[in-house]
């Protein structure tokens, strides 16, 4: 009985044991999904970025769409892993010596986990629209007057991957070159530091977490070697912004773009990785500061305001000095009258016109003897229009002999505390310097009033200069 | 009163209004019970002559021997689950032999029996609502209310009574299977062993119960011993469309043969590549076997092993805009991959349960039943985590973490179309429209996109920004119990136990999939600094599949308690009294040192204790034959569960501050009415819950108290004094018409409502301090969870050719939203810099807060079966249909705590689709369940 039972149980269980185990063998366990990555049936391009983009320049104020196939390729070059890109993907036609960049709106976050730096894609613009965006060309589905996101569900429809990540070589640019046709694409400037306040090894800022960071934290760098300075964004939600700014100098790569208020150009970092300033020892432009004087003393060593100038000539008398260390163009005399004008006559530097790559032109005064003298004080106005990128310093040497040989072996000084009119003041005021003490300035020296600019047009500003008056008890 | 006689050497304790006819001379009455259909004998089935507390068992061979019945006529009672109960008349004289005593089966139970587990089991363990509490209504097809509740009520989560699962108890073999961290029972622990749970003891309520003290909903004992299996075999094959679609099932049993042995066995499978919800898939496998060796006539040892590993994906709650969309099957949770679903809300329960029972008879009437059980295994949830990172130091030493992917959920409310039309001034048509017709296209998981950016990710050094991980609780229960029971004389019972419980459970994240990664940085990647480190003592790990992560930490938990009980059994009276007493202890013991919390995290925790007792009490007066009257009254004192006394467990070793312990008042009274024609029951019923404590997680915006650029948190909600008063009244009648044709009607009328308003603590990651957020105003608010108010109508014919069918309509309502309390503090009215928000208007927040009413619903249902003979062997088939009016209803839901003060609540309900509106459970349309079996 006993047995009978357990042979009918074994036959049983067999079958049971079968379907179990059968069932069993049918588990879960997940292959990786087949064909990712892959770069099947992507389009085949019938156009390039850069006639894409000569669309857009032929009526950069308009939006327009596109309602054929325009299909490019392009390389990424913004990575949003780092959070200082968000639903803004900019890429540029060649992986080296890139001609076009362009933004791309979308919306999709961490799009860096598909489209990542250096990724090729295949792009089909038909049904995109083409305007500016924040002072750049941006690619994305109009609204309006704006150009906005495209919409998740549809990017697939326009965004194409290729297998292919290719190493982008970043196009060696100045600032001095910074111009429109620049504009979004992958740059790297060398020779480069953070303005000395932002490192103050006391206090160092950070890239955008300070008080006053509002949406991007705007830091100046400044060059090595003449170049201009340039603003680097970090955007408050980029995962580094409480990074310190490095103090060093060397090279730095990014995005060059405009300003969210398309007011100047300036770079966005994909990551802090992107700055190398490995040189520990910063460069640095000697400074002379005696501090302000409280007032002018009561001999007057020097004194112009220009009344005896001619007009849109340049300046000369009185013992003037015009050096033109690159380009063309020389201080010269003017007069305006309305909201902008001068008084009287003035000195100004516009480079506008000159062709030059880059402008650097010198007013200098004669030699005063600072020995013979004591409680020299200097004042001047200056004022600007349209300054944006173009700079205007006074600066002092004591060892140059005057002549134009030797200007390059003399050492100039920065008058650091002398006010210079910025970019951000009201065009139409002179703004005086404040009274700089030169006491401290030892021997016979000279002092220079010193333009950079380009005749690009956010470098071509204009500095306008009057009232010199140097004095000594 | 008492009054103590001595009488033939025996001490009676009785009590005066009752006369027993002392000292006349007592008899014993043996006989068999018999299968009238089979003509095989039954064995366990229960024996007792009414009135008395005498009570024995059927042997295997069906006999039994009822010793010291006193001269005179008896009514004795038969009943065993899945048969009619029998009530047969004898007249005590001398000794007596009455020979075969034939039960008819109850064929409609014998195959709801199989049935019914598979139609609950699922909702029963959905750790989200704790809605079930059909425990025991397994076996309690002999009351109308309670057969209405277990196979037509349960699928709405009605709850008897609108008790939560943790009041009530399930054992097997005496032994508690609650677990300690729920409270509740796990269903999956047993599941597809249906052929094995048959022998079930159930408690309604307070009444006594013979294995425990007993918990207040009620208390389930199943018997899995080898010799209650009557000899045979079974195979059945089930088809269905709810929680799996097809089952395989086989047991045999031995029953106990000559030399004392006696085996039992059973397996199922369950499985589902997708059950009615999309991508519900499930999988099972139950084994079971039970060796019983019965050493001599008063000692048997049992072995009862069974394993049943099950793995199902789970089903995502939806708003109404998903609803709306995609329908009541739509779940979030899946997706394909390579042309086969996968869901990413997996839960696997994989815990063997080994037990030994020793049953000793010391003498008649005396019992001592010993067990010891060891539980242990696994339980795992698994999920998705997005916020994959990596490493980025500079030349200074400082770091950060880099990358993150995007929420993969397809209903995420940024990818849904009310995102897009959000802000009244820029409504996104375009896009709202695409994400529309997106979400309708699409709208599931796309596994592929996560593989191709973690291999993207791979490919460029960087590590998996999403992974598939389990939360994972590594439990070992060990438990011992044994259990007195001593007739003290005809008319008393004694019940007494004793037990020892021991848990230590391995709490742990685990990398279940790198999804085409080659590693996942175990960080909190939305903290900066330290407080990102999950593991101070292992900053910046990287982990891979297997590897724990995330958090990692014992809890510990050891509970004494023992019981006493009195029953009294009379002709006219029934009554009992127990007493419970307990001791317990838990601990946390943290593996990692958690970034946020350096101090609190690492080693042992306090040891929250609790000593505790209940009372209860109850009786029965028969005022006739026909009418029973009845009145139960207990007292509990519940220690809070190990889930509610961690306010983080996952970070810390903080424990809920002022943890108390719940205290219940419960009560009822009812009206038992039994004739040949109609009978039925109305019960009154009455609990007050007192100190309960919960906890709860989620996501909060618009927080006051730590200024405007931290009004977001994780958090973790500590709800303490809460209170709540449970009022109502059930019913179940049946009419036999004919022979063969039953009308019955069943229903319950309640109020379950909060009935103070508790206190609020918040704890978070994000701030330090216990942020209380003072008492939420919750008074008189409804409990949620399953309709509070149900009824049943329905018509039974069965066949004497063995077969029957059933209709039923079913009426549900007065169902309610689960509120978010925090909605309800001084929170809701203040803005983020302390002061009252400003444009505050009391009739709108009234509105905003008003607590949502689910519609009425009405379902019918139908179910039938046959059963045919053939030689000595049946064949037999059962289906079900529900909802046959394909009726769409919502079964529950709860409040989001996203948006928790007025100015942003009353913005996202202004809005056509709120992008937080409360999530539902829709109910299921149409389903069925069948199976046919084969018994040998």
């Amino acid at each position: 009985m006993f047995i009978l039972d357990f042979r009918i149980m074994k036959t049983y269980y067999l079958c049971l044991l079968t379907f179990l185990i059968v069932g069993c063998g049918a588990d879960d366990d997940f292959e990786l999904p087949e064909g990712t990555g892959g770069a099947n049936k992507n389009p085949v391009p019938n156009t390039d970025l850069q006639a894409v983009l000569g669309t857009y320049y032929q009526n950069p104020e308009d939006i327009i769409t596109f309602e054929n196939d325009q299909i490019f390729e392009a390389y990424v070059v913004s990575s949003d892993e780092a959070g200082n890109f968000y639903k803004e993907l900019v890429i540029q036609d060649k992986a080296e010596d890139p001609l076009a960049g362009i933004v791309i709106k979308l919306n999709m976050a961490s799009y860096f986990q598909f489209f990542n730096f250096g990724r090729k894609l295949i792009i089909n613009a038909k049904g995109l629209s083409i305007g500016e965006m924040n002072g750049v060309a941006t690619l994305g589905v109009q609204n309006g007057k704006r150009i906005e996101n495209i919409p998740a569900p549809v990017i697939g429809d326009h965004l194409f991957r290729t297998s292919e990540v290719a190493e982008i070589v970043p196009l060696s640019l100045e600032a001095l070159q910074f111009t429109d046709r620049y504009e979004n694409l992958y740059v790297q400037l060398s020779d480069v530091q953070f303005s000395e306040f932002l490192v103050n090894p006391e206090d160092p800022f950070t890239y955008a977490s300070e008080d006053t960071d509002e949406f991007d934290g705007e830091r100046r760098v400044e060059s090595c070697k003449g170049d201009f300075p340039f603003i680097l964004s970090t955007s408050t939600y980029a995962d580094f912004k409480g990074f310190k700014l490095p103090s060093g100098n060397g090279s730095l790569k990014g995005i060059l773009t405009r300003d969210f208020y398309d007011e100047f150009y300036t770079i966005y970092l994909n990551s802090p990785a992107d700055i190398d300033f490995s040189i520990n020892e910063r460069c640095k432009q000697d400074h002379l500061d005696c501090g302000l004087s409280e007032e002018e003393g009561s001999k007057v060593l020097f004194w112009e305001d220009f009344s005896s100038q001619t007009n849109n000539k340049p300046i000369k008398g009185n013992g003037w000095k015009l050096i033109v260390e690159e380009g063309s163009k020389e201080w010269e005399a003017f007069t305006a009258s309305g909201g902008n004008a001068s008084l009287g006559k003035s000195a100004r530097m516009r480079p506008a016109g000159s062709g030059d790559r880059k402008t650097q032109s010198w007013l200098i005064t004669p030699s005063i003897n600072f020995d013979s003298n004591s409680g020299e004080v200097l004042s001047f106005k200056t004022s600007t229009s349209f300054a944006n990128g173009s700079m205007l310093e006074v600066l002092i040497s004591t060892d140059w002999d005057g002549s134009e040989e030797n200007f390059g072996l003399a050492t100039w000084k920065i008058l650091s505390s002398a006010y210079i009119a910025q970019n951000s003041d009201f065009f139409g005021d002179w703004i005086s310097s404040g009274n700089i003490d030169l006491s401290c300035v030892e021997g016979k020296g000279y002092i220079g009033f010193k333009y950079t600019g380009s005749d690009s047009p956010y470098y071509n500003g204009i500095y306008e200069l009057d009232d010199i008056v140097l004095t000594a008890n | 009163m008492a009054l103590k006689i001595n009488c033939g050497g025996r001490l009676l304790i009785l009590l005066s209004f009752y006369s027993l006819s002392l000292c006349s001379q007592n008899f014993s009455v043996r006989g068999r019970a018999i299968d009238e259909r089979t003509n095989l004998p039954i064995s366990g089935v229960a024996v007792s002559p009414e009135g008395t507390s005498i009570l024995v068992l059927s042997d295997s061979d069906g006999a039994f021997v009822l010793n010291e019945i006193p001269e005179g006529e008896h009514i004795l009672e038969f009943t065993k689950n899945s048969f009619f109960s029998k009530r047969l008349p004898v007249l005590v004289q001398a000794e007596l032999d009455i020979g075969n005593v034939y039960l008819e089966p109850d064929l409609v139970s014998v195959q709801q029996q199989t049935a019914i587990i598979n139609l609950s089991d699922h909702d029963l363990d959905e750790e989200s609502g704790g809605f079930s509490n059909i425990s025991g209504l397994l076996q309690s097809s002999r009351d109308v209310f309670l057969n209405a509740a277990a196979f037509d009520f349960s699928s709405s989560f009605f709850r008897p009574r609108g008790y939560d699962s943790e009041y009530s108890e399930v054992m097997i073999n005496g032994i508690s299977m609650n677990k300690f961290f729920s409270g509740r029972p796990l269903w999956s622990n047993w599941g597809g062993l249906n052929d094995v749970q048959r022998n079930q003891e159930f408690s309604n309520g307070l009444t006594p119960s013979e294995v425990s003290f007993g918990k207040l909903a009620g208390t389930t004992n199943i018997i899995m011993r080898a010799s209650q299996n009557s000899p045979g075999g079974k195979v059945s094959i089930a088809v269905a469309n709810r929680s799996y679609t097809g089952r395989l099932m086989g047991s045999y049993h031995t029953g106990l043969n000559a030399k004392g042995w006696a085996f039992s066995f059973s397996a199922a499978r369950r499985f589902a590549e997708e059950s009615y919800v999309q991508g519900s898939t499930y999988e099972s496998n139950s084994f079971f076997a039970s060796v019983e060796k019965r050493l001599n006539p008063d000692h048997s040892l049992n072995f009862t092993g069974f394993f049943t590993p099950v793995k199902r994906g789970k089903s995502s709650p939806n708003t109404r805009e998903v609803f709306d969309l995609k329908g009541n099957k739509y779940n979030s949770y899946w997706g394909y991959q390579n042309g086969e679903i996968r869901n990413s809300r997996i839960q696997r329960v994989e815990e063997p349960v080994l037990m030994l029972n020793h049953y000793w008879n010391i003498s008649p009437g005396t019992n001592l039943n010993t067990g010891i059980s060891y539980q242990f295994g696994r339980v795992g949830n698994s999920r998705i985590d997005y916020g994959g990172s990596r490493l980025f130091f500079n030349s200074q030493g400082e770091d950060i973490f880099i990358g993150g992917g995007t929420n993969p959920d397809p209903a995420y409310y940024q990818k849904l179309p009310s995102y897009f039309l959000r802000s009244e001034d820029r409504l996104d048509y375009r896009s709202a429209y695409l994400a529309q017709q997106d979400f309708l296209k699409n709208g599931q998981l796309n596994w592929e996109e996560l593989y191709a950016a973690n291999l993207n990710q791979a490919q460029n050094g960087g590590n998996s920004l999403y992974v598939l991980y389990e939360d994972i609780n590594d439990d070992q229960l060990v438990s011992f119990n044994t259990l007195l029971r001593k007739e003290l004389n005809a008319r008393w019972v004694l019940n007494s136990g004793l037990n020892f419980r021991s848990l230590k459970s391995e709490n742990f994240a685990q990398v279940e999939s790198l999804l085409g990664g080659t590693a996942f940085l175990d960080v909190d990647s939305f903290s900066e600094g330290s407080k990102a480190q999950n593991d101070l003592l292992n900053p910046n790990r990287l982990v891979g599949e297997g590897d724990k992560f995330k958090y990692h930490y014992d809890l510990l938990a050891k509970d004494l308690g023992s019981f006493v009980q009195f029953q009294y059994f009379g002709k006219k009276w029934e009554f009992y009294t127990a007493v419970e007493g307990s001791y317990l202890i838990y601990q946390r013991n943290g593996f990692y040192q958690n970034g946020n919390f350096p101090d609190t995290s690492l080693g042992k925790s306090e040891e929250p204790d609790f000593l505790s007792y209940s009372l209860k009490g109850g009786l029965n007066y028969k005022l006739s034959g026909r009418h029973i009257f009845s009145a139960n009254l207990g007292y509990f004192r519940k220690p809070p569960t190990l889930r509610n006394s961690f306010s983080n467990a996952r970070q810390n070793n903080k424990v809920v501050k002022d943890l108390t312990q719940e205290k219940i008042e419960i009560a009822d009274l009812g009206y038992v009415y039994r004739s040949p024609k109609l009978k039925g029951r109305i019960t009154a019923f009455y609990a007050e819950f007192k100190d309960v404590t919960e906890l709860s997680f989620y996501f909060a915006d618009g927080l006051s108290g730590s200024g405007r650029d931290s009004t977001t948190a994780f958090v973790q909600e500590v709800m303490t004094g809460i209170e709540k008063r449970h009022i109502g009244i059930e019913f179940g009648w049946e009419f036999q018409v004919t022979t063969t044709l039953k009308v019955k009607t069943a229903g319950s009328f309640g109020e379950y409502v909060y009935n103070r308003n508790p206190s609020i603590y918040l704890t978070s990651d994000d701030f330090t301090e216990d942020r209380e957020m003072g008492r939420a105003s919750l008074k008189n608010y409804r409990v949620p969870g399953g309709p509070q108010h149900v009824a049943q109508i329905g018509l039974e014919y069965r066949d004497p050719e063995y077969w029957w069918i059933g209709v039923s309509g079913n009426y549900f309502s007065h169902a309610f939203l689960d509120i978010a309390p925090l909605l309800r503090t001084s929170n809701f009215l203040t803005d983020n810099d302390g002061l009252p928000i400003n444009d505050y208007d009391l009739e709108t927040a009234k509105r905003l807060l008003k607590q949502e009413k689910f519609d009425d619903y009405f379902l019918v249902n139908m179910v039938g079966g046959k059963s045919w003979r053939i030689k000595d062997k049946y064949l037999g088939f059962f289906a079900s249909i529900n909802n046959l009016l394909e009726v769409s209803y919502i079964t529950g839901g709860y409040e989001q705590s996203r948006n928790v003060n007025y100015s942003l609540l009353k913005e996202d309900k202004e809005r056509d689709h709120p992008l937080f509106g409360n999530k539902y459970w829709f109910g299921p349309g149409t389903t069925y369940y069948a199976h046919v079996y084969f018994r040998f």
